[in-house]
């Protein structure tokens, strides 16, 4: 098998302010069901720019920024992101409906298209290549992903910025409230998974990669993705059985499964069955207790993959099974958003 | 080789609810653009132009069967589309369930057009409509996939007013690069108090009918509409009607501001040549250029200066804009329908309400309908965030 893709470079902000923290007493708590990011002072965005930047934006750019400002710039910008502009957006639409179509200040509604991080990524960066955002909800990330794949297919010797974002505005957690995505009742991270009701604790972050067809160096290597749209356990299982046949080589096996599991028992049954298809003695890992469920949090999951498997530890109070496997080289990542968007990534060391 | 053909189209605009309509409309120099908007309460209604879609919502709804709740204008625009497209291109039920067949859309709009609708939910003034989930604009691209039970890579794009090129470009590289056999591509969007207030805050709405390229040009007309196209690869053609070959394209960005143009055009002028490389032709190959146009005075000066700067003497160019109007996210789909049309009749269409050149610059477009000879045909589009894609078709 041949990697799609050497991943170099990563960076994230997300509501913990130390990601690999191995305490579970001592990580970020959510407040009224919200795990909000802890953000840096963003200084490399000049403070007027920044002074204007809803949330999404900011974290979008200010991830990105310590990964595009080296001395080679990047052949191009692809950006996952499910909500970028939706808190301008509500802003502008508080404009129209407040002011009865009026003569309203234009400054939200440019900052609220899906495109404005990639955008003020190209403009700060002065980056005049590929540029480009997918949305698709939860798998805007891992369309961006398989479009980096399909760049460097293309052009093997340019390097790509890639990433997904999305911020948890008040506008957007009340639709996605409305519509019965979060828990009613207020949950700590410790019992997440322990409680059997519908919903998720809602979260935010930016997870940045840089990623280019160069071993040397590399961190992680992405070797197959696979998205599907069901809301068939079964039919979940079988296209994974098919995503391990056939990328997973004789000799080499699945050591570690990353698990998007969120605490909604509606999807529960999902990870579950997925589970079954691994070797006993492969470790599990879940991490969606500490930056809550948003549609792009796997870019975080392969912020933590790729961490793994660089430092080969694993924060304890991540670990929801481990036998004796002290030694990770091949994560499979599972995500799954709303029991309808399914993403398989293999992930391996170097 | 892997040559990437278009085997089947769809579209609706103001001027047409088919491929048919459309082409005769742009035969007969037909502006749907009218003081008419009848689609929700607006302070604009029969003030502003629009180029509004001819068939009403629930129409739409009834034609479709669509029952489900929550299906926004937005969407029902992309299933008329779509299923024009399918049946031209003879897909199957197994075609549309396999899973080597993608889907990827564009939308700008997507279910903000329920403007009024999306403040009391996203401000929590009621215990939620039908509408909560459909307002992103993923929402077309997941019904479309739950109708249709498909089972391919779905994808949304949105970069502002180029996302539908760009869904067709990402369409062509999953077929180059073996994670699809056959794309449906295109994009849609309808008229929302949203944009309207949007562009209208920007001051780059025209109070008149648009006019493309003109010195006296006032700014856009907003319009809705949709369209899908079918790629495949050669080797998969089969005998199948081929359309056109979609022989080129690029994205670039143009890193100047996030809603104008630089002077000199870097980032048009870069997706235009970068096309061009891509379908290995040189400059006076093209035969027309379908113009992004949109007529606001920064677009249409800086695309008239990058397309001098790349060509020398430009080839034939037209805006369709005075037509349909602007349609946002479905604009680079309509476009690439109509510059197939182009290429499948050997004509080209005027640009429509064109009186003087730009004084500056001196170009003028096509004013009049014409047979001529066309043989490759670029179609650009541009968008807030500085994103510049250009497509280039070939006659096959």
């Amino acid at each position: 098998m041949t990697a799609m893709l050497y991943i170099h470079q990563t960076h994230c902000i997300q509501p913990q302010q130390n990601p690999l923290q191995a305490n579970i007493e001592l990580i970020n708590e959510p407040v009224d069901n919200k795990l909000l990011a802890f953000e840096p002072s963003y200084e490399q965005i000049p403070p007027g720019i920044l002074r204007r930047m809803s949330k999404a934006i900011r974290m979008g750019v200010g991830a990105a920024l310590p990964l595009i400002s080296q001395p080679v710039p990047v052949n191009g910008i692809i950006i996952g992101t499910a909500n970028a502009g939706m808190d301008d957006c509500v802003k502008f639409l508080n404009q129209i409906v407040q002011y009865e179509e009026g003569q309203l200040t234009p400054g939200s509604f440019v900052q609220s298209t899906g495109n404005v991080i990639a955008g003020q990524l190209g403009l700060i960066s002065k980056n005049k290549g590929y540029n480009i955002t997918h949305m698709h909800l939860g798998l805007a990330f891992e369309n961006a992903l398989i479009d980096a794949i399909m760049q460097l297919n293309t052009n093997p010797s340019n390097s790509y910025l890639v990433g997904g974002v999305d911020d948890l505005s008040l506008f957007n957690y009340n639709i996605e409230k409305l519509s019965g995505d979060y828990k009613e009742e207020a949950i700590s991270n410790k019992d997440l998974y322990n409680v059997d009701s519908p919903g998720c604790i809602a979260g935010e972050g930016a997870a940045m990669f840089i990623v280019n067809t160069i071993k040397e160096y590399a961190v992680a290597k992405i070797m197959a993705i696979h998205t599907l749209h069901s809301t068939d356990v079964e039919f979940v299982k079988q296209q994974l059985k098919i995503f391990l046949q056939n990328n997973v080589q004789e000799g080499t096996e699945i050591d570690l499964f990353l698990s998007g599991e969120n605490g909604d028992n509606r999807t529960t049954a999902y990870y579950t069955a997925c589970e079954t298809l691994l070797n006993y003695n492969a470790t599990i890992v879940r991490y969606k207790h500490m930056i809550g469920d948003y549609a792009t949090a796997s870019a975080i999951g392969l912020w933590y993959a790729c961490k793994i498997l660089q430092t080969q530890q694993i924060p304890a109070q991540m670990i929801k099974h481990n036998l004796t496997k002290t030694v990770h080289r091949n994560i499979l990542m599972y995500n799954n958003f709303e029991g309808l968007q399914h993403s398989f990534i293999l992930v391996s060391a170097i | 080789m892997n040559r990437i053909f278009v085997t089947g189209m769809g579209v609706i605009s103001a001027i047409g609810n088919s491929v048919a309509e459309n082409h005769h409309a742009l035969q007969e120099s037909i502006c749907g653009v009218r003081k008419e908007l009848d689609l929700f309460p607006s302070k604009y209604a029969g003030v502003l132009p629009f180029g509004q879609v001819q068939i009403s919502t629930e129409l739409l709804q009834k034609k479709f069967h669509i029952t489900e709740p929550g299906v926004t204008r937005t969407t029902m625009l992309a299933v008329h589309a779509f299923n024009e497209a399918i049946t031209a291109a003879r897909l199957s039920a197994v075609d549309l369930h396999s899973c080597d067949t993608a889907l990827v859309g564009a939308s700008t709009v997507g279910g903000m057009c329920l403007t009024d609708e999306l403040f009391n939910d996203a401000n929590k003034k009621t215990n939620g409509s039908v509408y909560t989930s459909s307002y992103d604009c993923a929402s077309v691209c997941l019904y479309l996939q739950k109708r249709y039970h498909m089972n391919g890579i779905i994808n949304t794009i949105n970069t502002a007013c180029s996302s539908s090129a760009n869904a067709i470009m990402f369409g062509a590289m999953l077929l180059k690069n073996g994670f699809a056999k056959r794309a449906i591509v295109g994009g849609t969007d309808s008229l929302a108090k949203f944009t309207i207030n949007g562009f209208n805050a920007l001051h780059i709405l025209s109070p008149d009918i648009c006019t493309p390229f003109d010195e006296g040009r006032k700014g856009l007309n907003l319009g809705e509409g949709a369209a899908f196209l079918i790629l495949e690869k050669e080797e998969d053609i089969n005998g199948k009607n081929v359309y056109a070959e979609l022989s080129g394209y690029c994205n670039t960005n143009d890193s100047y501001h996030p809603s104008s143009l630089s002077e000199q055009g870097d980032g048009p002028f870069l997706s235009m040549q970068g096309a061009l490389q891509a379908a290995n032709l040189l400059p006076d190959q093209i035969d027309f250029i379908n113009a992004h146009g949109t007529g606001t005075e920064n677009n249409d000066a800086v695309e008239s200066r990058a397309m001098i700067r790349l060509f020398g003497k430009p080839p034939a160019f037209a805006s369709t804009k005075g037509n349909i109007g602007h349609t946002l996210g479905a604009a680079g789909a309509i476009e690439a329908v109509y510059s197939i049309f182009n290429l499948m009749h050997q004509e080209v269409y005027p640009n429509l309400h064109f009186i003087n050149p730009i004084a500056s610059i001196g170009l003028s477009p096509v004013k009049l309908f014409k047979k001529m000879n066309v043989k490759h045909v670029m179609s650009n589009s541009f968008g807030f965030g500085g994103n510049c894609s250009s497509l280039v078709f070939s006659k096959v």
